[in-house]
């Protein structure tokens, strides 16, 4: 397998630079969408810095895609506007549309289907402006660092699903664009692919400082890549920030794994009768629980149990993830 | 705006038409189909009849219903091009990405227009070439002399292919536009781009209409029904393009219908 990673080249300095007066390079404000009743997307507003990885998170149906269709002026927004590279999507959709890279929701399926894989790049390179003597070049790149290189005389619809999806997020990355607005980038690549996509974010958040907008609903993956992070539901922003302060909120409350030989039904229906107890969710084989004052009353806990005689295996605290964070934030149990 | 970005959209929808089978071969077929009926006709009137003035005769009656048919025959294809050119990319969800491109309006819709105009015009400007050369060879070959009288398209046939024609090819294209948004299947564009076609039926109609109460189509009726038919191109073509361009909106290309 050949890895062009070392080869790919900066980011294209023909896109004239961010506004004066904004630092960030998608600045949203009062976004809004709706869909006759539905309220698609309901008065968002968020910035996200230049080179930032920014993770958007949240159910089926929040609004992830939709406000990543506004922010490539597929959708006009029913009220409010966003700022993308200092461009507003409404006065200036095609300049947006220039300095932006696309990945649409499945965009697996938004391929042409009877092109074969090198001409659906050099299609959309020339629709982006790419120089007619750089397209070669920037296809092979591309294509051989994600390992498509030998299949690029084939039809994109004879592609595996993840073959064309790692194809549209070629097609996304073909023109170097400033903003990347990705709907769920990695959802049908394979783990090996996963992370080489992740790495290559990465490495173009970095060094190139591109910006990454990203949907995405696989959570230790944004926990790892994402510098900031927004969680929305029906609509509206219910918590952001950066890793950081999420860390904090993360470490704010502190998380125990109780393993156990019973059954664990049985085991949570005395565990959640107990006052100092926030009941999470349950594994196969143990409780996941929030305890208050652990100090104190994890002795309590155990005692409790050992004398309903539940044998337990083990106690112990839990590295909190973002997904521990997220499903209370959705169930709204975490201060905005 | 560049005429070049809508160039690159214009070739790449016709190599892709080309690759769908049943439109390729529809192209090939109808593009056919046109002047091998034709050239039978001809050789028929070349051959079946004693005399030059006998020929001019009798060809005199077919030639009026011959020009709209061809023309009918070579703007199918354009119909077929032109649904696949928007309702096409929506079915397959190619849409999305197209419009994410840096691409205007007028270049986006450009594009698309010419991705059906190109090669409809090819087709029925060969069509008109290969009726035409085949039927004077004929003519020459069963011994009559070569006159404008024996053109086929005649001359008021030519002035409707050259002139409605390109108009309906135009008109078309339009059509599949404005309701690109409305429809998501193909199927249901090559209906509506179907009837669209109707309105070169009236040329054929006109003369047929006057055989049929027993006169013979005069070569002033023949040209009143063609202007007719120009205009009723023209009208449609105006009103469909301006509704296309003013009712265009990237929003309901992208929405479910
Ligand atoms: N074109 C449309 N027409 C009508 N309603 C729509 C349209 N697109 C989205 N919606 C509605 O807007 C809401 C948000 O949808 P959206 O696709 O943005 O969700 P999402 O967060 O991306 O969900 P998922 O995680 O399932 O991809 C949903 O209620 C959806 O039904
Ligand atoms: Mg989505």
């Amino acid at each position: 397998m050949k890895n062009n990673f070392d080869q790919y080249t900066a980011i294209s300095d023909q896109n004239s630079p961010t506004e004066e007066g904004t630092d960030f390079e998608v600045s949203i404000s009062g976004l809004t969408k709706c869909f006759g009743d539905i309220l698609a997307v309901n008065h968002m507003s968020l910035d996200v810095p230049a080179g930032c990885i920014f993770g958007l998170l949240g159910p089926n149906g929040a609004g992830k895609s939709t406000t990543i269709r506004l922010l490539c002026t597929l959708l006009t927004p029913t009220e409010g506007t966003a700022l993308v590279g200092g461009y507003d999507i409404i006065e200036s959709p095609v300049s947006v549309r220039e300095i932006t890279g696309v990945l649409p929701e499945e965009g697996n399926h938004t391929l042409y289907q009877t092109m074969s894989v090198y001409e659906n790049l050099e299609y959309f390179a020339r629709l982006y402006g790419v120089a007619e003597g750089e397209i070669p070049q920037r296809i092979e790149e591309l294509l051989s660092f994600m390992s498509l290189w030998e299949r690029k005389d084939d039809r994109a619809g004879e592609l595996s699903t993840g073959n064309r999806q790692r194809l549209a997020l070629c097609r996304a990355l073909l023109h170097r664009p400033r903003v990347l607005l990705l709907d769920e980038p990695t959802s049908a690549l394979d783990p090996v692919a996963a992370k080489r996509v992740r790495e290559l974010i990465l490495r173009l958040a970095r060094e190139y400082n591109q910006t990454f907008f990203i949907n995405s609903h696989n959570l230790p993956e944004v926990q790892r890549m994402c510098d900031r992070i927004a969680i929305i539901n029906d609509g509206n922003i219910l918590m952001t920030g950066t890793t950081a302060e999420l860390r904090a909120k993360l470490h704010a409350k502190q998380i125990f794994r109780l393993r156990t030989s019973e059954d664990v039904a049985r085991v949570s229906s005395i565990v959640e009768s107990m006052a100092f107890i926030e009941y999470v969710r349950s594994d196969v084989d143990s409780l996941i629980l929030t305890i208050e004052n652990p100090q104190e009353n994890n002795s309590i806990l155990l005692q409790t149990l050992l004398s309903q005689n539940i044998k337990i295996i083990e106690l112990a605290e839990e590295e909190t993830t973002l997904e521990d964070l997220y499903l209370e934030v959705i169930k709204g149990g975490v201060d905005k | 705006m560049t005429l070049r970005k809508s160039m690159i959209v214009a070739r790449a929808d016709l190599r892709m038409a080309l690759q769908v089978s049943y439109v390729k071969y529809g192209l090939i077929g109808m593009s056919a189909l046109g002047p091998i009926m034709i050239l039978v006709i001809v050789s028929f009137v070349a051959f079946g009849t004693t005399s030059a003035v006998e020929a001019l005769a009798l060809l005199s009656l077919l030639s009026p219903t011959i020009s709209p048919v061809l023309g009918v025959i070579s703007i199918i294809p354009a119909s077929l091009i032109a649904a696949n050119a928007l309702v096409g990319e929506k079915e397959q969800n190619t849409i999305e990405a197209l419009l994410c491109t840096p691409l205007t309006d007028s270049e986006l819709l450009i594009g698309k227009v010419l991705s059906s105009f190109i090669p409809s015009m090819a087709l029925l400007l060969g069509t008109i070439a290969v009726t035409e050369v085949g039927s004077i060879v004929i003519f020459l070959s069963a011994g009559l002399p070569f006159s404008v009288n024996f053109l086929v398209p005649d001359v008021a046939g030519l002035f409707l292919l050259l002139s409605a024609g390109p108009t309906m090819i135009l008109a078309i294209s339009s059509v599949m536009i404005l309701i690109s948004g409305r429809v998501a299947r193909v199927y249901e564009a090559y209906q509506v781009s179907g009837v669209s076609i109707m309105v070169f039926i009236l040329p054929i109609i006109v003369p047929l209409l006057v055989m049929q109460s027993g006169g013979i189509p005069d070569a002033n009726l023949v040209w009143l029904s063609d202007i007719a038919t120009l205009l009723i191109a023209s009208v449609l073509m105006t009103i469909t393009w301006i509704l296309a361009i003013g009712r265009f909106n990237r929003d309901r290309l992208v929405s479910l219908v």
